[in-house]
C-alpha cells in the first residue's frame, strides 16, 4: 500500500487507540452510556494494518508519531499543521509521489 | 480547554430536522454528506470509515433513544456537532433496544485532544441523556429552538 489511504487508516485507528487507553475518558463516558472496543483488537487489526503499508512511509510515521504523538499533519494553505512551518512548492504531492513529509518536523503531510 | 458547543460549533447548516432513511449506515452516509456541504469536512470518504469502524466495533447508541456516533479525524477541519432526527426511528443497536429518534454527530479535529474531543462527546450526550431535552429537541419546530437547548448548556 503505497498512496496516503494506508497511513490516514493507521493514524485514524491510532487515534481511537489513543482514546480507548485513557482510563479518565473511558470511565467518564461509560457512565454517559458509552461503549468501547477491546484494547487488544485494536491492536490486532493495527498489526494487520500495518503489514500492508509500504516500510518506508510507515518508518517516517512512527518516527513522527514517537516524537510528537501523530504521524500525519494536515497542510492548510501551504502551512503544515503540525510545525507551522511554510512548505515549498516542492513538498506538494505528486501524481508519482502521492505522499510527502515535512522537512521540519518530518510528519506525512496531508493536503487536502 | 473545551469546544462549546455555540454558533461556531453548531448552525442551521448542521441540522437535519427530519431523517430520509432508516438504517444506521445509510443515515451515517446522510450525516457525513450533510457534513461535507456544509464545509465540516476535508475528505467525507476518510470520515465515513472511521465512523463505520466505530460503529462495528462497539455501536454509538448510548441509550434513551440518542445515538451518538463521534470522531476525533484528519478529515475533520473544524470541531462542529450535526443534530438529526428521525421520529419514526433508527435501528442503531443500543444496549435498551429502544430505535433512535435524535442523533449527535460529534466531530473534531485529529489536532485536538483526546480529552478535548471527549469533553465535547460528553457534554453533547449529556444534554441527548435528559428527557426534558430530549422532548424540547423532537418538538422543535426550528433550528432556533434546538440551539438554545444546547445554549442552556453553557449558562
Amino acid at each position: 500500500m503505497n498512496g496516503p489511504a494506508g497511513i490516514l487508516e493507521l493514524q485514524e485507528l491510532d487515534l481511537l487507540r489513543a482514546e480507548v487507553a485513557d482510563a479518565r475518558i473511558t470511565s467518564r463516558l461509560r457512565k454517559l452510556g458509552f461503549a468501547f472496543p477491546d484494547p487488544a483488537l485494536l491492536e490486532r487489526m493495527r498489526d494487520g494494518l500495518v503489514e500492508r503499508i509500504d516500510r518506508r512511509w510507515l518508518n517516517h510515521y512512527e518516527r513522527a508519531r514517537g516524537r510528537y504523538g501523530r504521524g500525519v499533519a494536515v497542510v492548510r494553505t501551504r502551512v503544515c499543521q503540525g510545525c507551522f512551518i511554510t512548505l515549498p512548492t516542492c513538498a506538494m504531492p505528486a501524481e508519482e509521489q502521492p505522499l510527502t513529509t515535512c522537512e521540519s518536523c518530518g510528519r506525512i503531510l496531508y493536503w487536502r | 480547554m473545551t469546544t462549546m458547543i455555540g454558533p461556531a460549533v453548531l448552525d442551521p447548516s448542521l441540522y437535519i430536522p427530519e431523517l430520509r432513511l432508516r438504517r444506521k449506515q445509510a443515515v451515517l452516509d446522510e450525516l457525513v454528506a450533510q457534513a461535507a456541504r456544509a464545509g465540516a469536512l476535508r475528505d467525507p470518504a476518510v470520515l465515513r470509515e472511521t465512523l463505520l469502524l466505530r460503529e462495528r466495533l462497539c455501536g454509538t447508541g448510548i441509550g434513551k433513544g440518542v445515538a451518538v456516533p463521534h470522531a476525533r479525524s484528519v478529515a475533520v477541519t473544524e470541531p462542529r456537532l450535526l443534530v438529526a432526527r428521525s421520529h419514526r426511528g433508527i435501528t442503531w443497536d443500543a444496549d435498551d433496544g429502544v430505535a433512535v429518534q435524535l442523533v449527535l454527530l460529534v466531530l473534531s479535529p485529529a489536532e485536538v485532544a483526546e480529552d478535548v474531543h471527549a469533553e465535547f462527546v460528553a457534554r453533547a450526550a449529556a444534554v441527548g441523556r435528559q428527557q426534558r431535552n430530549r422532548t424540547k429537541l423532537l418538538d422543535a419546530r426550528a433550528f432556533e429552538d434546538v440551539a438554545g437547548v444546547f445554549a442552556e448548556l453553557r449558562s
